[in-house]
């Protein structure tokens, strides 16, 4: 039977607290248990507290084989309430949950133990929590402060087996006859005033016992009872005295009434209670689920939670891509999901007479997650044997669910934020990047335009002349191809669209390829290069690594354009180091940084330089290998940058010729 | 010899207006086609010696044009694309394209490219067993490989990988292709294989391996046998 009676009745009395001999500063030590009655010992713990200005220890008692993965996950759950409510949380293993608090008291030196008493299973039941009890407070030395939990709930007897009919009937009847000796014998006594008041007190045990369904035919008896036994022979003087008779009914009425009014008074302060309880709960749990950062935060603890509380196992199902849901926390169990589609109809308003009422489809119970901008999301929850979520818990349900939309809500909301700031972002760096490149682009086209309309004006030009400007055409058109070439694959590198193509790849030929393009380019490079045959594969995108060493190599030919350029690669454990060092005038200290930034020159650097994103470039192509590209001073002058590149993935088979599926002679 | 007539399938203007003064000044006769339709029939009408292909085409994908003429043609087609197309760059080259331009080019580069072209059409009809590129003679008869006349020992599988590129002298060859011929269909994929084969080879070969003159790279694409 889920359990989800929070709490309780009001009539078991704690004792009043008095602080005695224990230092002030010694902590009240709480036993928290896993199920939800586990939340009053909580509420006790932080009442308790506060009232004694004492810290507090919440403390779970792991009992081996006692409890399932889950309830202990649960206990986990509560230990982390309570340290959000200012408990110092603790967990202990024993083979009793005595010995366990025993232990961890002795340890903290406990002031008070507060632990939960449940409904004893019988009498040897009781005996135990006594014993247990008597050993705590035997063994610390100080007071145990019982919490009952499950208490029998006044007025909400439940309906007797037929097993148990047989033995509260004879009890009650001899209940019955008892009352009839007693009240004889202070009928004889002090005449008819000595009866009534003794049947009203057998009434009223029946009903507080056995509940009002036993009082009323007990009643009913008892007037039988007194008619047959006083009102007739052998008393005849009673005979006909129907006035005692009345008043025996009238007083037996008086009696059930007052019960009735008694049992009301529970129900209600047990339903204050309960609301208090789910408050509580429903205040921890905005508190936890406000420091969420992620739906799937969300998720997992309104899951936590609901497993607890209502014995189901829950779902969060947030819109997905298309006509489907994302189901959190994704676990292999489960159940499948329809189609959001199939939901709209049945959530609108008006479909549904009560709006805490869950939907039910498919042996799951749904619940909109519905925040202040309409729905976030469903819950699912799935009970025991599929059944529908039980009544008691739509309310509470509900409160939860919107707990949970309101943080999905502003989760989302967070997000559109980010997004916002980003995009921003994004569009302040694109204007920038327009000014920057406008002008780039220009100083070649206005270059090309003046040469190609003063070679077509109808005076003809000396040949040398020609020549010169149709060069000039030729290398102007070259660096506006390089520009494009450049800022196309910025932005492609920058925005994510290329991704590096990693293979195994050997870094000398990589290398040659670049100093290949590099040389058709610009003409043969004085380079020295220092690549050890022993160099193990490297995983890199071929094409993209080329680029960084022409960027590189072009950056030493440009500044250091009659000095040698060395090119160094060796093995580091994990990594690959590749460095290009040349002894042109360096690059100062603060600029080490900077000079990665797109559009960043130096200053006083030459205006036909580079636009300023050869070096962005590669550090962004580095950066998608998961290296890292940064650039120190040459010892002895000049500028040297270093890339290390992770060996990270299995690197191939190494190669065995048998391996391979060979054709060794032949044509085919 | 009667002039050879070149097709350039090009849909934009201002490239065409530099192309056909430029290859008609070398002795080229030309025909251009704006789009992949009327590129397919001049090519069919006319049957040029060689074709300049543009991927990008307004009507056709450059690929299903190219895969229309491999149908019944064997003629050089050189394949014109714009920047960072490497997989459409590779998937033409497998389909059957036999070298590659990437835009902007000059106008060396371009009669230096269909030069060779050229050049590999009249060398596979001649079936010549020896080859000879600079210092590199190759004797794919008698199997032998010598550098400035110094024998080269090679394996037979780097003596494979070497004729496959020589049999595609100077243009490029796909990794898949290299794959393919020297390893067989079921090495498809293990790039890495080639990669430290050619590594040996060009070890043998090379004066320096990491600036070949031969075996040069093309990142991600292949390799390419240099006959210059």
């Amino acid at each position: 039977m889920p359990c989800l009676t929070l709490i309780l009745s009001s009539s078991n009395e704690e004792r009043p607290l008095s602080d005695q001999a224990p230092a002030a500063a010694d902590p009240i030590l709480v036993a928290l248990g896993s199920d939800s009655w586990t939340l009053r010992l909580v509420h006790t713990g932080v009442r308790m507290a506060r009232e004694l200005g004492r810290p507090w220890i919440a403390v779970h008692v792991a009992v081996p084989d006692w409890e399932t993965p889950d309830e202990e996950e649960q206990a986990r759950v509560w230990l982390q309430e309570a340290s959000n409510l200012g408990a110092t949380p603790a967990w202990v293993q024993a083979s009793t949950v005595s010995e366990g608090i025993i232990e961890i008291g002795s340890q903290r030196q406990a002031a008070l133990v507060v632990m939960g008493t449940s409904q004893p299973r019988g009498p040897w039941g009781r005996l135990d929590q006594a014993r247990a009890q008597e050993a705590i407070r035997r063994h610390l030395g100080v007071r145990v402060v019982a919490v009952p939990l499950e208490p029998s709930p006044p007025g909400t007897h439940p309906v007797p087996t037929f097993k148990e009919l047989l033995g509260i009937v004879p009890a009650i009847v001899m209940l019955m006859g008892l009352c009839a000796v007693f009240a004889m014998a202070l009928d004889q006594a002090v005449g008819f005033p000595g009866v009534p008041p003794v049947f009203a007190l057998g009434v009223g045990f029946i009903a507080h016992r056995w509940g009002r369904a036993f009082s009323l035919p007990a009643s009913a008896g008892v007037l039988v009872l007194y008619y047959w036994l006083f009102a007739s022979a052998p008393f005849p003087y009673h005979t006909g005295d129907w006035t005692n008779v009345l008043f025996l009914a009238g007083t037996l009425l008086l009696v059930q009434t007052v019960v009735l009014l008694v049992d009301r008074l529970h129900q209600e302060t047990r339903a204050l209670h309960r609301r208090e309880a789910e408050t509580l709960l429903i205040m921890l749990l905005g508190r936890t689920l406000a420091r969420c950062t992620t739906a799937r935060d969300v998720a997992q603890v309104l899951v936590e939670r609901l497993q607890g509380l209502v014995r189901a196992r829950a779902w969060v199902l947030t819109p997905g891509a298309g006509d489907t849901w994302v189901q959190l926390p994704e676990t292999p169990e489960a159940p499948p999901s329809p189609h959001p589609s199939e939901f709209l109809p049945h959530f609108s308003d008006t479909a549904r007479a009560d709006p805490f009422e869950p939907l039910f489809m498919n042996g799951c119970s749904y619940v909109a997650l519905a925040g202040q901008g309409g729905a976030e999301g469903l819950l699912q929850l799935r009970g025991r044997q599929g059944k529908p979520l039980a009544l008691e818990f739509w309310g509470l349900v509900q409160s939860l669910a919107i707990q949970a939309a309101l943080a999905l809500e502003r989760i989302r909301w967070l997000e559109q934020a980010q997004q916002a700031r980003l995009d921003t972002e994004s569009e302040r760096l694109r204007n920038t990047l327009l000014g920057a490149v406008s002008h780039d682009l220009r100083t070649p086209l206005a270059a090309i335009q003046g040469a190609a309309t003063s070679l077509l004006l109808p005076d003809p030009l000396p040949e040398a002349s020609r020549q010169d400007l149709l060069a000039m055409i030729r290398d102007e058109s070259e660096r506006l191809a390089r520009l494009l070439g450049d800022l196309l694959d910025l932005t492609r590198l920058q925005s994510g669209v290329i991704q590096a193509q990693k293979e195994w790849q050997m870094l000398e030929e990589v290398v040659g390829a670049a100093v290949q393009r590099q040389e058709a380019r610009q003409g043969p490079l004085e380079i020295r290069m220092d690549l050890p045959e022993s160099l193990p594969l490297v995983p890199l995108d071929g094409a993209l690594m080329e680029q960084v060493l022409i960027n590189l190599l072009a950056n030493a030919h440009r500044h250091a354009p009659h000095s040698p350029v060395v090119l160094r690669a060796w093995e580091e454990p994990g990594s690959v180091q590749l460095e290009i060092s040349d002894r042109g005038p360096g690059i100062p200290a603060e600029f080490h940084q900077r000079v990665f930034d797109k559009f960043f020159r130096m200053p006083h650097e030459l205006k036909d330089g580079g636009a300023g994103l050869g070096l962005a470039i590669c550090g962004a192509i580095v950066d998608i290998h998961g290296g890292s590209i940064w650039v120190e001073d040459n010892p002895g002058g000049g500028a040297r940058f270093r890339i290390s590149l992770p060996l990270d993935g299995t690197p191939p088979a190494p190669l065995q010729p048998e391996s391979l599926p060979l054709i060794l002679e032949g044509p085919p | 010899m009667t002039q050879t007539l070149i097709l350039i399938i090009e849909d934009e203007a201002s490239l065409r207006r530099f192309l056909v003064p430029t290859l008609a000044n070398h002795d080229y006769q030309v025909l251009t086609a704006a789009n992949g339709t009327d590129g397919l029939a001049m090519a069919r009408g006319h049957s040029p010696d060689l074709i300049l292909l543009d991927l990008g085409l307004p009507d056709l994908e450059g690929a299903k044009v190219l895969q229309s003429l491999r149908q019944w043609n064997r003629k050089p087609i050189i394949i014109i694309s714009a920047r960072n197309q490497e997989k459409d760059k590779v998937q033409a080259l497998d389909l059957g394209a036999d070298d590659y331009l990437t835009k902007p080019f000059g106008a060396e580069e371009l009669l230096a490219r269909i030069r060779v072209a050229q050049r590999h059409t009249v060398q596979t009809a001649e079936e010549t067993p020896v080859l000879e590129y600079g210092a590199l003679r190759l004797d794919l008869e008698r199997r032998e490989v010598t550098v400035d006349g110094v024998p080269v020992r090679l394996t037979p599988l780097e003596f494979r990988l070497l004729e496959a590129l020589a049999q595609r002298a100077g243009k490029v060859a796909t990794h898949a292709q290299l794959l393919n011929e020297v390893w067989g269909p079921l090495a498809a994929g293990q790039i890495h294989y080639l990669r430290i084969y050619m590594g040996t080879l060009r070890r043998k070969i090379e004066s320096d391996a990491t600036r070949p003159k031969y075996l040069l790279t093309e990142p991600s694409i292949g390799y390419r046998l240099n006959v210059d």
